[in-house]
């Protein structure tokens, strides 16, 4: 009898105390965290004719750096960019944090890349395999760097890298 | 309705409007309009819908203070310390997620957080707690610390095909910085304390936004992937920043651009 009455007490007693936890909200954002997080910082050696005085090629660079993807973007792409309407392809948005010739906006997180071949390949402070690395995986060269990575992450291609930075290292 | 809702000017528009260079984004007309929504913010009929919800599901103030245990004098300051670590949720909860359970008790089936009800409902009771300053107590006990901890990890964290974190546009170091002709806030209470000022009319979306629903829209600008309202690493960036605005006073419902 005794122990019916402390049973019943018991039961009781944990109905009644309050666990909301299991009325709320509250999925679980781990999974998706795991999967969006970085490879470690790598170095990229340039391919044998990486940087090129192509037209065709600074072209898409120059593209690549002043758009945000193909869905925003607002001329047409260059030869050899080739966008079906459905698919929106991410371009490289540098304009957001840099200033260069020509920028529609640009921001100023990063250098200005203004005059870069006068003022940093001339003059000798920076070489082709520096600006390359530093598109494709800035933490190589500045650990807490603020700056996109950019092949380590997939978003583009080594070719892609490779025209981005004979753009930002040609005579404009 | 308890209290009449302060029409606030929230700092990023003072900051904002003083920018009046081509090279940012806002247009003469945007700024005119601005004035405007100042006199008038659009959201203050979103946060009175949202005093009528929670009348009607949560028992008005009075209910939430009751399923909170203060008296509804101690309501205001109370609110002013969320998120915070309540053992009947056992978990830190914001207070959407609060009102989710009161409703759930009052035999209703809660709105969902991403609802624009559960976004109205949860400005007014944030409301409740204009002219408070932010109090929240990140070392009360180890389940606030460890979703502190939580916050700043997922804050610093670089993640997404461009890997950006939080941090690589908003550290002391970038604030004032321009991202493609947009200043960079200071999310601190030397700046514009958004966990003081969101839930908050969102011009650029015509409509009212919570804090939570505002990092999402930074992780989908940025490519990190979109996480959840509600799960412990938004919770945590919730905490992280209301650590950073302590101190500044609760205006609720903001503006912004
Ligand atoms: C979110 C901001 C941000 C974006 C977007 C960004 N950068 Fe940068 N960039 C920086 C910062 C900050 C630095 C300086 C710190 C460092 O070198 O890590 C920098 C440095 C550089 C440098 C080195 C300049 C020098 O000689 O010291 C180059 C070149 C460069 N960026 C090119 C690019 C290109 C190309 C893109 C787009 C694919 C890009 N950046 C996108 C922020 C950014
Ligand atoms: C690529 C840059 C970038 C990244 C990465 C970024 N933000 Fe932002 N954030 C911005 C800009 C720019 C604004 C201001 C936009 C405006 O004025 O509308 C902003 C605004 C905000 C605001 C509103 C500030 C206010 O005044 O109320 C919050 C909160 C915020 N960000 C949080 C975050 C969080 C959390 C993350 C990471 C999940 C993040 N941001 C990542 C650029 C960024």
């Amino acid at each position: 009898m005794k122990k019916t009455v402390m049973i019943s007490l018991l039961v009781g007693a944990s109905l009644f105390a309050a666990d909301y936890s299991g009325v709320i909200e509250k999925p679980n954002a781990s999974k998706i965290i795991k999967d969006d997080l970085l490879a470690k910082a790598t170095v990229y050696a340039m391919p044998e004719g990486c940087i090129t005085t192509d037209k065709d090629a600074i072209a898409r660079g120059a593209y690549i750096f002043h758009n945000l993807n193909s869905k925003q973007a607002g001329q047409k792409p260059p030869k050899g960019i080739d966008i079906k309407d459905s698919d929106t392809k991410q371009y490289g948005n540098c304009v957001a944090c840099h200033n260069i010739e020509k920028a529609q906006g640009g921001g100023n997180i990063g250098p200005d890349l203004t005059r870069y071949k006068a003022m940093f390949m001339d003059s000798g402070v920076r070489d082709h395999q520096f600006v390359f690395q530093k598109i494709a995986d800035p933490r190589i060269d500045n650990q807490n760097t603020h700056m996109t990575i950019n092949l380590t992450t997939k978003l583009f291609t080594t070719k892609e890298i490779c025209e981005i930075t004979s753009y930002v290292i040609s005579t404009k | 309705m308890k209290g009449t809702i302060k029409i606030v000017l929230s700092l990023t528009l003072l900051w904002s409007l003083s920018f009046a260079s081509e090279q940012f984004s806002m247009s003469d007309a945007d700024r005119e309009m601005y004035a405007e929504m100042l006199e008038d913010n659009p959201a203050d009929i979103m946060v009175g819908n949202g005093s009528e919800l929670l009348e009607e599901y949560c028992g008005g103030d009075a209910g939430l203070a009751e399923f909170l245990n203060v008296s509804e004098d101690e309501l205001p300051a109370y609110i002013a310390g969320f998120p915070r670590y309540l053992k009947d949720f056992k978990q830190v909860v914001a207070l959407d997620q609060v009102l989710q359970a009161l409703m759930s008790k009052n035999g209703h089936k809660p709105f969902a957080l991403k609802s624009s009800d559960m976004f109205d409902m949860g400005a007014y009771a944030k409301s409740i707690a204009n002219g408070e300053k932010i109090q929240i107590d990140v070392d009360a006990n180890k389940h606030i610390k460890e979703s502190y901890e939580l916050g700043k990890l997922t804050f610093e964290q670089k993640r997404g095909s461009r890997g950006l974190s939080c941090l690589s546009c908003h550290s002391s170091q970038v604030i004032g910085s321009v991202l493609r002709t947009q200043p960079l806030p200071d999310l601190s209470a030397k700046g514009n304390a958004p966990a003081a000022t969101w839930p908050a009319y969102r011009m650029t979306k015509s409509s009212l936004r919570t804090l939570q629903r505002r990092f999402q829209g930074c992780m989908n600008n940025a490519l990190l992937a979109v996480i959840p309202l509600g799960s412990p690493e938004m919770v945590g960036l919730e905490v992280y920043l209301t650590q950073e605005a302590k101190g500044f006073e609760i205006a609720i419902p903001g503006l912004k651009r």
